[in-house]
């Protein structure tokens, strides 16, 4: 009875956004007070059902009601609460779910935030309102999570799948996708805004702190997937460019070009044009993301089911929200008109390099992604496209945006005046990175022109900062301390990365019980292994002792379990985790012999690539707060 | 022309050539740098350099996995050709026979040197084009 309940919310809501749509769009009055704040409450009602749709159903998922067909699918009552939770978002159905509530989240705080008097929220909302619709629609319709078992229910759930059961299924889905549909509010502004077709509104800054919010969780988000196929997966390794990992990395990276160049337009109502057509684009890579993990058309190890009839919709449903925003941009070009050209050496200028950079990454990842399926279609021949291609590509790319950063350090909003090649700090930098570089060249030994060109870049980038820092300690320069975050971090990641893959090694090794096996300056003593039987599972784990050249020692128990649900073995890594190093360990068969395989790998710098990735988000956090101290 | 509509021109002209550039360079090592992906059956008559990269896809024969020390091999086929499998490492934790398999490595004198082997998480995975139907 309940789940009724919960599901007639749903539809309840999709019906008052129906409204909110067809009001603040299809009628010619829709900026008239009464229309206005007729929208503004609808909006919050169809939130509230939508809300208490999702909350009730977390209450059948905690409480075990399995007479709901995608909750017996994916809980048991062997879970803590905290997994009954999460197996939510564990599939496609429910994962959908929390995606649609997140979007609405997202147009209700607009719509409680920004004043009424605004006049491009009656249409934002109204957008926003639209998309919601046509999602709920897709929800209910083809990937219902309200379905039920009935007359028996069945006495125990499925379980959630045990690669899933771990603490960052509780983080990294719900991160990414408030990431993922937060993108929504400056797109629905831009549509409003070529709606109104007043290009005197300045709607950019609008929706500044929104977007760099909505970044900020993307940031974080796909930094928290990172480390944890990086732990939970048994391959070691941050970034595999999976065609998931890249669908997230695509409006990551134009979700940036989009930041930088929302701040020239709000700055000197340059690059507009460029400004809108990037907010349509990061929202359109958003819902491409969707469609490419949903509709099942690629192998990966996030692909949700098989189902056509969700690729189609979905596919359906995104190529007219893109065919219209498109049309209407093209129908306003004209009327979108940036005040002035953008001088040469401004800061503009800068940010417009970057800009095509970017465009070039972005294009770069859409074409790898897409390319195989392509090439199946014409060729009947099935390919993929792996790492060498964006390694091909991203490294001379970045490089380059990253000297095109070193220069605009420099530069000045507007002007073109007082740019030198060089100066006291450029010189400074340059000699220091290439000191460096070529340390680490003489030290490591290392001829690869990609690591030392990138690490080059990377401490360019990081000196210069260090140098503005220190002249604002002394002589109280003005610095921006969102941007000199960000940007350092950037150049942290880059030098993290080189070292990352300059450095690390594996081995896989056969050792026998209670011998001991040595690896670069480790040494391994395989001291124990045994069954243990666990609630779900039961485990293989062995116990190593390794002692490094300062002659610390630490134990590491990797697993191997078998879950009884499902029958599923999984690799449990043991990591050592130290400053600068990871010592990991995962467990293989047993050999004929006795004597087990072991997989040692030792990753430099892996925690300092996420720890800039995340710095990379605090500085998006440090702006948002500042700028609502300012208004 | 006057100035202008000259200077227009050359923009225009400098553009077009960028993006074309461009988009060559990124298009030339995208081709440089694919993994074409085999069955045994079809890759028996090809001739694939030792340099290019290649995944090959299909079930872990019966009886055909050797272990020696950490290195593995064994035999993918698609019960009508075979090919041998040389890694060293640990194999994923759903590889076993019988099961499906796909593996990336260079093909050298017949035998495939794995870089990487990957079974599905899935225990009804089939690697793509093979079918069996097990009814007939």
């Amino acid at each position: 009875m309940i789940i009724e309940i919960s599901h007639f919310l749903s539809v309840l809501a999709t019906g008052l956004f129906l409204l909110v749509g067809y009001f603040s769009i299809l009628t010619p009055s829709s900026n008239s007070s009464y229309i206005s704040n007729l929208i503004v409450r609808t909006y919050s009602h169809g939130f509230f059902f939508l809300l208490s749709s999702f909350l009730i159903y977390v209450w059948l998922a905690i409480t075990d009601n399995f007479s709901v067909q995608y909750i017996a699918n994916h809980s048991n009552t062997a879970l803590p609460i905290f997994y009954k939770i999460s197996s939510i978002w564990s599939a496609h159905e429910g994962s959908m779910f929390l995606w649609i509530v997140f979007l609405s989240l997202w147009g209700f705080l607009f719509n409680i935030r920004v004043k009424n008097n605004e006049v491009l929220k009656p249409k934002t909302m109204g957008v926003i309102s639209f998309i919601l619709v046509g999602f709920l629609i897709f929800l209910l319709a083809t990937s219902n999570p309200f379905e039920t078992i009935l007359p028996i229910p069945p006495l125990n759930g499925a379980d959630i799948n045990p690669v899933l059961q771990d603490p960052a299924l509780a983080i990294h889905p719900p991160t990414l996708y408030l990431g993922y549909v937060g993108f929504v509010i400056p797109f629905a502004s831009a549509i409003a805004f070529l709606l109104y077709g007043d290009s005197k509104i300045n709607w950019e800054a609008l929706v500044k702190t929104w977007s760099v919010s909505a970044w900020v969780f993307l940031t974080v988000g796909i930094t928290l997937g990172s480390w944890w196929a990086y732990y939970e997966l048994g391959w070691g390794g941050y970034w595999f460019w999976d065609p998931v990992e890249n669908v997230a990395l695509m409006p990551w990276l134009a979700a940036t070009a989009f930041i930088h160049s929302l701040g020239v337009s709000i700055k000197s109502s340059q690059l507009r044009i460029w400004t809108i057509l990037l907010s349509i684009l990061v929202f359109s890579l958003s819902l491409f993301g969707a469609f490419i993990v949903r509709s099942g058309i690629i192998d990966s190890v996030h692909a949700f089911a098989n189902d056509p009839d969700r690729g189609i919709y979905l596919l359906g449903f995104i190529g007219l929200i893109v065919f219209t925003s498109v049309f209407l941009f093209i129908l306003r070009l004209s009327s979108i008109q940036s005040l002035s050209r953008i001088k040469k050496f401004s800061k503009q200028s800068f940010i417009s390099i970057n800009n095509i950079l970017f465009g070039a990454l972005i294009f770069s990842v859409m074409l790898g992604v897409t390319y195989p399926l392509i090439y199946e279609f014409l060729f009947d021949q099935k390919i993929s496209v792996g790492a060498p291609f964006y390694n091909a590509i991203f490294i001379p790319i970045v490089v380059l945006a990253a000297i095109f950063l070193f220069f605009s350090v420099d530069s000045k909003w507007s002007r073109s005046i007082n740019f030198k090649f060089i100066s006291a700090p450029i010189s400074f930098s340059i000699l220091l990175s290439l000191a460096f570089t070529i340390f680490v060249m003489q030290y490591f030994e290392s001829q690869s022109i990609s690591i030392l060109a990138s690490i080059f870049a990377g401490s360019l980038i990081v000196f210069r900062y260090i140098y503005e820092i220190i002249n604002f300690i002394f002589s109280k320069k003005f610095i921006n301390p969102f941007s000199v975050i960000a940007h350092m971090s950037l150049g942290l990641l880059l030098i993290s990365i080189s070292f990352n893959s300059l450095l690390s090694t594996e081995r896989a090794l056969s050792i026998n019980l209670n011998t001991t096996e040595s690896y670069k300056d480790l040494k391994i003593s395989f001291k124990d292994i045994g069954v243990e039987n666990n609630a779900n599972y039961d485990s293989i784990k062995a116990t190593f002792l390794v002692e490094d050249q300062t002659g610390r020692t630490f134990n590491l128990k990797p697993e191997k379990r078998k879950y009884f649900t499902r029958g599923q073995i999984t690799t449990e890594t043991a990591i050592h985790i130290t400053f600068l190093r990871d010592i990991y360990i995962t467990i293989g068969d047993q050999l004929d012999d006795g004597s087990w395989i072991v997989n040692i790998q030792i990753n430099y710098l892996i925690r300092w690539i996420w720890l800039s990735a995340l710095l990379m988000g605090l500085a998006g956090v440090i702006l948002v707060f500042s700028n609502r101290v300012k208004t | 022309m006057n100035p202008i509509r000259k200077k227009r021109i050359y923009s225009i002209l400098f553009v077009f050539l960028f993006s074309v550039s461009g988009i060559s360079l990124i298009l030339y090592s995208l081709n440089s740098n694919l993994d074409y992906f085999f069955t045994p059956t079809e890759l028996k008559d090809r001739n694939i350099p030792a340099d290019k990269r290649i995944k090959v896809g299909g079930m872990v024969l019966s009886g055909s996995v050797e272990r020696i020390s950490s290195s593995i091999s064994f035999v993918i086929t698609d019960y009508e050709n075979s090919i041998k499998v040389e890694y060293e490492g640990i194999v994923p934790d759903l590889f076993k026979e019988d099961s499906g398999v796909v593996v990336l490595g260079n093909l050298r004198d017949k035998i495939l040197f794995a870089e990487e082997v990957l079974a599905k998480h899935d225990e009804n995975y089939m690697p793509p084009n093979i079918e069996i139907n097990d009814d007939n």
